[in-house]
């Protein structure tokens, strides 16, 4: 036998991840600064003191690229579960007991998803107001049509599989067939878009905070960031858009490089 | 009959992938010669090595593939040959029939101008000519309304039809050699047969030297002359094929050998009137489909028999007969249109799911598919143990004591149990199977094709298993198969179906010694017997069906064998026969076998 080689896109994945959830948790800690308060003089460019600078308002860039995380990230990875669990909850139901309620549920979410995603979220958070649970439950909603599709699309096949037939006959219920059998053979496609959902969660997040409708500045999350920078980019003033939007490509890039290689192993 | 000039002889064919660091030797430093009207077999288990020295002979073992060593067909080496020499070759000279037909050829276009265009790439005939030839061809293997056919795509056509016509493709442009990789696998018996027999012919009478590669016992004894037997790459026996049956030198040869199905038989067959209580009771079972623009398939229609205590019913027929479901109707994993299913005398057809499930312990079933029978996120141990979790009360320490006991009986060892159903051979997880089945000792098993997907040698052991569980158990079982030796090795009685109807009932020994419906006929002389003394090819009369099986959606008036049937008369296509018994336990649905027996 062979040693297996480790995929290397699956490790910066991971260790991007690794990083985005710990800056989740302990970005604020690991801040120099506060990244709320005015630390010195507006607009400083980079430099030992500021290593990304300061902003228009004179908050540290640095500190505030450190604690974001714990807006969009969390959100982000909230979001994702949620609609995982949930989506693959409801495409198990729909793909095992095809009929009535399986057709109902994939209209709605056939009509969810013929909404262009940003303008719905940005309805849905105008609607319900702007802060992080409610961000996070109009995440969770708009993403959890494309679990429920990949697992009812799953189910549907593994439900025609005679290990399925063989669990009828050996006296299994239809429950336990559903929830024992069929379930853990219709995870893979989930699992490998719950990591790249998370990075659309992110962008997501980002994206709405910088049109003005996502969490409220002076808070510090990414999209603010780039959206209160990017006015005086023209003058020179590179730093505080630039940072904040490195580590969301970074961030974003981490997750979908983990959802790849994640599928590229499943399929061998 | 053969030259003493091989036609092709390969010398220290070696074929390498480089697979990481290592070198996978799939061929070892190999010597076989073929000559002119020669058919050879080559077995083998799989991974052997027999289907990458197919392809190494006519020069397609592929990159990253390091092949070395000669390859001399009619004195020129093909591994020196550049591309275009090696067509030239390869259509002219060697043909290759490959397994899964219908793959092989394009599905955009129809079969008269494939085949047309491989005879115009190596000839200078025009298309009309080619397309002359081409209905010569079809017709040359047998297919009956050639000219219609021609312009049929392959999807129109079944898998023994466009086996037929990738042969007539591959012999075209009278090849000198045909290389046939498994061209049978996947067909029914009597269409096996009808291919084979029109492959033999041809090689016999254009002088055609064919190399079959096959896993099946059957075809070697019955068409080839010659017999090699592959193993890790080398050959491991290479004689004639009598000589080989007469006394196999290898130990896979006698194992190939002992799998044969001649002749050993069930040990109490005779027609004794069966004392023993009835365990199973079906009458009047029908069972009918819909299909695409609200059409019926007819499944399963008037089926009636029952089993008793410590007997065995096999149900034979080929792929649509309804068989399978008559299998799933008693497993209630269909509920069928009309008709009664009684269990030791209870009702079981018309009662809820939910009230059949207390029956699901006492009638289990193994299905055809060992892999995609068992979850394959399971260990073996938890597979095992379900039914036991879903039936007793067993402690924890009962069921790992129960699970050990089983996975023993059915010829394993407890080193399996942690292990998922993956990194098992097919043999082994059919095994897993049965002991899941078993598991709550059922009073009755639906063994539905357990054996027909496994490899010859582990059929073999399969069938052995079975038999001495039966004796050991005294179990009561219906055997779903269209191997009629296997079915003649362990069942007592025999219920032969064809497109939705029992056509012939039995004791084993009535039916295999004197079968009298034309349909048992002609499937028990397209059984390929494990002897070169008693070829099929040799046989004097045959009972041949014409053609290939009726759709079971618009089914005739008459009896449904009429239009394949060498003896039907008008009054076979105008009357419905009826199930008629014609002797104690014996009854078949033709009137002439009926006026026959008396």
């Amino acid at each position: 036998m062979q040693k297996r080689k480790i995929d290397p896109l699956l490790l910066i994945g991971l260790i991007i991840i690794a990083g985005s959830l710990f800056l989740a948790v302990f970005g604020n800690s690991l801040a120099p600064f506060d990244p709320q308060e005015p630390v010195g003089d507006f607009s400083m460019p980079p430099s030992a003191d500021h290593w990304f600078g300061t902003d228009g308002s004179g908050l540290d860039v640095f500190s505030r690229v450190l604690a974001a995380p714990r807006v969009d990230v969390a959100i982000a990875v909230t979001a994702a579960i949620v609609s995982a669990v949930l989506g693959t909850g409801i495409g198990l139901y729909a793909g095992y007991f095809t009929g009535r309620f399986s057709e109902i549920v994939m209209r709605i979410s056939d009509i969810l998803q013929s909404f262009p995603v940003f303008i719905l979220a940005m309805v849905l958070v105008t609607l319900t107001g702007r802060n992080v649970v409610n961000l996070i439950f109009v995440l969770a909603f708009l993403y959890t049509p494309i679990f429920v599709r990949l697992t009812r699309s799953e189910v549907l096949t593994q439900r025609t599989r005679t290990y399925v037939e063989a669990a009828r006959a050996t006296g299994n219920s239809e429950f336990q067939i559903a929830t024992r059998h069929v379930l853990r053979n219709s995870l893979a496609p989930s699992l490998v878009q719950l990591s790249v959902t998370v990075g659309f969660g992110i962008l997501l997040t980002a994206g709405l905070s910088f049109v003005g409708a996502g969490v409220r500045p002076p808070t510090p999350e990414w999209g603010i960031m780039i959206a209160s920078g990017a006015p005086n980019i023209i003058l020179n003033e590179w730093w505080t858009s630039i940072f904040p939007g490195i580590a969301i490509s970074v961030t974003v890039f981490g997750y979908a490089a983990a959802g790849n290689a994640i599928e590229r192993w499943a399929r061998k | 009959m053969t030259d003493l000039t091989p036609l092709l002889s390969t010398r220290n064919l070696t074929v390498k992938y480089p697979y990481g660091d290592v070198q996978n030797v799939v061929i070892d430093e190999l010597n076989l010669d073929l000559y002119p009207g020669q058919i050879v077999g080559l077995l083998g288990e799989s991974g052997s090595g027999k289907s990458s020295l197919a392809l190494a002979l006519m020069g397609l073992a592929r990159h990253p593939g390091v092949v070395s060593g000669e390859v001399n067909f009619r004195g020129q080496d093909l591994l020196k040959m550049d591309d275009e020499e090696l067509r030239q070759i390869r259509g002219n000279s060697i043909g290759l029939i490959t397994q899964k037909p219908r793959q092989a050829l394009d599905p955009l276009v129809n079969v008269g101008t494939q085949i047309s265009r491989v005879y115009r790439a190596h000839s200078q005939a025009s298309k009309a000519e080619a397309q002359i030839r081409a209905v010569e061809l079809l017709r040359s293997v047998g297919i009956n309304d050639a000219e219609r056919r021609v312009s049929a795509y392959p999807h129109e056509l079944s898998g023994g039809m466009a086996q037929r016509a990738l042969i007539s493709m591959a012999l075209s442009v009278e090849p000198d050699l045909l290389i046939a990789d498994e061209p049978t696998s996947g067909l029914d018996v009597t269409i096996q047969a009808q291919f084979l027999d029109r492959m033999w012919e041809r090689a016999r009478d254009a002088n055609i030297a064919v190399l079959i590669v096959t896993q099946d016992v059957g075809i070697v004894a019955n068409y080839c002359d010659r017999i090699v037997i592959m193993e890790d790459g080398k050959i491991i026996e290479d004689r004639t094929t009598v000589e080989f049956f007469a006394n196999p030198h290898t130990d896979y040869g006698k194992k190939l050998i002992l799998s044969s199905g001649t002749g050993d038989k069930t040990s109490n067959a005779d027609v004794a009137i069966i004392t023993s209580p009835e365990i199973l009771r079906v009458t009047d079972l029908r069972k009918t489909f819909e299909v695409d623009g609200g059409k019926r398939l007819q499944a399963v229609s008037n089926a009636s028999f029952q089993i008793h205590k410590g007997r065995s019913l096999g149900l034979v027929g080929e792929s649509g007969s309804g068989k399978t479901t008559v299998g799933r109707l008693i497993l209630r994993l269909a509920d069928p249109d009309s008709g009664e299913v009684w269990f030791k005398g209870e009702r079981i057809d018309s009662i809820s799911p939910k009230e059949f499930r207390k029956y699901r312990s006492k009638i289990q079933a193994v299905f055809q598919d060992p892999f995609d029978s068992l979850n394959p996120r399971w260990p073996i141990e938890r597979v095992i143990r379900e039914p036991l979790d879903l039936h007793t009360q067993l402690s924890k320490e009962e069921k790992s004591a129960r699970v050990k006991e089983l996975v023993s009986l059915v010829g394993l060892t407890d080193d399996i149990l942690p292990l998922r159903p993956g990194s098992l051979s097919a043999g082994q997880q059919q095994r897993v199977s049965l002991a899941r089945a078993l598991a709550t000792e059922p009073e009755f098993l639906i063994l539905d094709e357990p054996t027909s997907a496994l490899p010859p040698a582990a059929r073999a052991d399969m069938i052995r298993l079975l038999k001495s569980l039966q004796e050991r158990l005294d179990l009561c079982f219906i055997f779903i198969s269209h191997d009629l030796s296997t079915v003649r090795e362990l069942c007592h009685d025999i219920a032969v179906m064809y497109l939705s109807e029992i056509v012939e009932m039995g004791t084993s020994e009535q039916v295999f010694s004197a079968p009298s419906h034309p349909y048992t006929r002609a499937l028990l002389d397209s059984v390929l017997f494990h002897d070169p003394n008693n070829r099929r090819v040799d046989r004097k009369v045959k009972t041949e069906l014409e053609g290939e099986i009726p759709s079971p959606v618009d089914l005739p008036d008459g009896c449904y064998l009429a239009a394949r049937c060498p003896i039907a008369e008008q009054r076979c296509r105008d009357d419905h026969q009826e199930l008629i018994q014609i002797a104690p336990s014996r009854s078949v649905r033709c009137w002439k076998s009926v006026e026959a027996s008396q």
